[in-house]
């Protein structure tokens, strides 16, 4: 705390405050509004204010002093008390404040016929959202139950059926909706995203080309995450691939959250990414599996999901990926069928069960006879390997024309 | 979600703060926008209440639970005075409640308090709950029942099932979410439903086809259990990975999703340690082969590594997989080579006379030739899913008969 600070200073930095506050709302300036609502930020304006009310103790007396403070108090005071808060680090006392402030600002929001102070209204969502996940870190910390993220999403809730209605207010809705799916995936409650989506994707007065570009980024992109956890391949692929034609190229970070989950929806496709891809964003988790699968090398893909497993898992791609077994068979199948179509082609079609053995073998992985012939008849089923085998003879037979055909795009079928 | 947040909005309706008012004021005001919010969330941190309901039956939100009184249960009994008293004077008691068999007349022996569906929090009180310590007898006394064999299994599992309905009932109600006690009761009767879903399902198979309806309640009932005893591991931190296993075997089978979430969702949640314990990489293990389609690999895993209870949930299973790897050979084999039904055999680990009749299952034909070897022609365009009551083939494991000759029901 800043004890340089002197009470005629801290006096002054109050009631500058409060003005600028009334007048910024007079004036209908919703870019000015912002920084006066913002904590996170940590701006030195907003430390020298904390510092100023904590120092000055009784900036309630300031705000009842005239009219034209006291008609926003609802909204300032628990404001200033927020603000008290986060200076000295109660964190969980911060976000009850800020809780209670920010819903008198919607109140007034619901008031304010047109959508200027709807920015403002985004810093305020966005702190409810960050306090909230501080109080949380607080809580844990002290062996309490985390729950105020719980909370910052019911309100988040309250603020979409505010923008939800006809007027010029509704394109802040799929702001909004993305504050509440990064509120759903940190607590995992990922099954409350539908609700919204429903609305956003279902009701009349919405339409999806309104929304600003990147809030549609945003949404596709955790819209197609939703997609690749329940494995619906063709529609992840559709979602991500629009975030990333639309994201901000400059935005490396983003972009390479969207190629994290991207990624693994392209190669179940059947679809590999260049190494030059990969480096370029620093996915290296996924260079050994693309090598696997260029070389049909079990072993390596194996090795690469236990290498990276916990983090596979953390992104909810690991079983995606584990799935990608099935194509590196029929890529290490393709490669005895290149192998003897070099040596022999007029006999390159018929792959001797035994052939396939030693090949695994040489990769280090023991598979008997039947293994090997269990594997074929499931390559066969599943439309990656065209042809039969003859159970007698132990031999594969491979069609003629096009004997591994391609995924072009689908996923395989199950 | 929250409802009391809520009422910043609206005013409240209904009575004070009992379970209803909640889930039929929002219900009843939602404009177009206010999202519905469906309250069957097995995977929250806390344990689900689904059994708490309000005298309108609906379901409640799991955060109802911090809203419940401070409840202390102090009835000593298995079954409250009070209850075993009216039961008496109703004749509703069950066969095994009744002394000597007198339908109206029990004891405080045999008495067994029952699940009770509409009750409100309000009219709970204290003498009704029973204590950790008296739900522990309670169980250990049904238990005793359930391997009695004294009546028809159906009989049996019913009382129990009703009665386990309860403890979990009084459990949830008195906020427990600590102690090795609880757990223990929760992995009971975790045991109990998997039992029992076996046992259900050969007397599916063999006689009373009324018998299916049950399957689908226990396992419901299981799949809650599960999720509360997964809470107390979260609160506790002593996770027994068995028991997660569970889970994920539950979920094998191509689109079924008992909890309507995703296994990747849900794994992101374990603890690391939990994910790489031996019973884990098991149920992983199968779940790859599953996904693959590799149905030797998922036969041959479950005979060399699967625990006996695994084996009970995996049961339904290893039919379908044994379809799948059935229909593969008819499809990708070649005509002139009809399989030996004794290398069929091999594959999908049944006895050969079992192969002729599961074949037939599946729509597909087998001859034999003048030597007397079986064979299965392959190329066959008859072949279909197996329809009804699932048979039931043991599979040929050494292993399995002796785990399951040695300790079939030991809860």
């Amino acid at each position: 705390m800043a004890s340089y600070m002197s009470m005629g200073e801290a006096h002054r930095r109050i009631t500058d405050y409060l003005n600028r506050f009334v007048d910024v709302i007079s004036y209908q300036d919703g870019t000015s509004l912002k920084p006066l609502l913002s904590l996170s930020s940590e701006s030195p304006s907003f430390l020298a204010l904390a510092d100023a009310l904590n120092l000055f103790q009784d900036a309630n007396r300031l705000i009842k002093q005239a009219d034209k403070y006291s008609q926003y108090a609802e909204i300032v005071a628990p404001l200033f008390r927020a603000m008290q808060s986060y200076r000295v680090g109660h964190l969980v006392e911060s976000y009850q404040a800020f809780e209670k402030s920010a819903n008198a600002f919607i109140q007034e929001f619901r008031n304010w016929e047109s959508a200027w102070a709807l920015e403002a209204l985004y810093v305020v969502v966005y702190e409810i959202r960050i306090l909230a996940e501080k109080a949380d870190r607080e809580l844990a910390s002290n062996g309490k139950t985390p729950e105020k993220l719980k909370a910052a999403g019911s309100f988040l809730m309250k603020v979409f059926g505010v923008l939800a209605g006809k007027g010029p207010k509704r394109v802040g809705a799929l702001y909004v909706t993305c504050q509440l799916f990064k509120v759903y995936f940190k607590l995992g409650t990922v099954h409350l995203c539908r609700s919204v989506i429903r609305s956003i994707e279902t009701a009349r007065i919405f339409d999806f080309e309104e929304f600003p570009v990147r809030d549609k980024v945003t949404y596709m992109y955790y819209t197609g995450r939703l997609e690749v956890l329940n494995e619906n391949f063709p529609a992840a692929d559709h979602k991500l691939s629009y975030a990333l034609k639309h994201c901000d190229p400059q935005s490396e970070a983003n972009i390479r959250m969207i190629l994290k989950y991207l990624v693994p929806v392209k190669l179940s496709i059947g679809i590999l990414p260049k190494k030059a891809l990969l480096e370029k964003y620093t996915l290296v988790e996924y260079s050994d599996i693309v090598l696997a699968m260029k070389r049909g090398d079990l072993r390596l893909l194996r090795h690469a999901l236990e290498e990276h497993e916990d983090r596979f898992l953390r992104s909810g791609v690991y079983l995606v990926l584990e799935k990608l077994e099935l194509q590196v068979y029929q890529r290490l199948v393709k490669k005895i069928y290149i192998i003897q179509k070099q040596k022999d082609p007029s006999k390159a079609h018929q792959i001797k069960l035994e052939m396939i053995v030693k090949a695994l073998k040489w990769l280090e992985m023991e598979m008997d006879l039947d293994e090997v012939e269990c594997i074929m008849s499931i390559l066969i089923y599943k439309n990656l390997v065209k042809g039969y085998f003859a159970h007698k003879s132990k031999v594969a037979v491979l069609s003629k024309q096009d004997p591994f055909p391609k995924l072009n795009g689908k996923p395989i079928n199950s | 979600m929250r409802y009391y947040l809520m009422e910043r909005w609206q005013p409240r309706r209904g009575r004070g703060r009992g379970r209803g008012s909640y889930s039929s004021s929002s219900q009843t005001q939602s404009n177009n926008f206010r999202p519905s919010n469906t309250s069957n969330h097995p995977t929250t941190r806390k344990p689900t209440p689904n059994h708490i309901s309000s005298k309108i039956n609906i379901k409640q939100d799991d955060n109802d639970l911090e809203d419940l009184p401070n409840l202390t249960g102090s009835c000593s009994y298995m079954c409250p005075v009070e209850e075993r008293i009216q039961r008496e004077r109703l004749r509703d008691l069950a066969i095994f409640e009744r002394l000597n068999g007198n339908p109206s007349q029990s004891s405080s022996t045999l008495a067994v308090k029952k699940f009770c569906r509409t009750i409100s929090t309000k009219d709970v009180r204290n003498v009704d709950l029973r204590p950790v310590l008296v739900l522990e007898d309670t169980l250990n006394h049904l238990l005793n029942v359930f391997g009695s064999k004294s009546q028809p299994f159906e009989v049996i599992h019913d009382f129990i099932f009703d009665r386990t309905r309860s403890i979990r009932q009084d459990l949830s109600m008195q906020g427990i979410v600590t102690g090795d006690q609880a757990i223990g009761i929760y992995e009971r009767i975790v045991k109990f439903h998997i039992i029992s879903q076996h046992k259900l399902q050969r007397n599916y198979v063999n006689s009373n086809p009324n018998v299916s309806p049950m399957h689908h309640l226990n396992m419901e009932q299981l799949t809650k259990t599960l999720s509360s005893l997964y809470h107390l591991y979260d609160q506790t931190r002593k996770p027994n990975p068995e028991f997660y296993s569970f889970y994920v075997l539950l979920h094998l089978g191509s689109d079924h999703q008992p909890t309507g979430e995703s296994l990747s969702l849900w794994f992101r949640k374990l603890p690391f340690s939990v994910m790489k314990s031996k019973e884990m990489m098991f149920a992983r293990r199968l779940l790859r082969y599953s996904r693959f389609g590799n149905y030797k690999q998922f036969l041959d895993t479950i005979d060399s590594e699967a625990s006996g209870l695994q084996y009970y949930v995996l049961e339904p299973y290893v039919c379908d997989v044994r379809a799948f790897g059935l229909s593969c050979l008819n499809h990708g084999g070649y005509k002139l080579n009809p399989y030996p039904l004794v290398d069929v055999s091999k594959h999908l680990f049944m006895e050969e006379s079992d192969v002729e009749s599961f074949c037939k299952d599946c729509g597909l034909d087998t001859y034999t030739s003048e030597d007397g070897t079986k064979f299965m022609p392959a190329k066959q365009t008859s072949f279909c899913s197996p329809k009804g009551p699932r048979k039931y083939y043991p599979m040929v494991s050494e292993r399995l008969k002796t785990l399951y000759d040695e300790a079939p029901e030991i809860i």
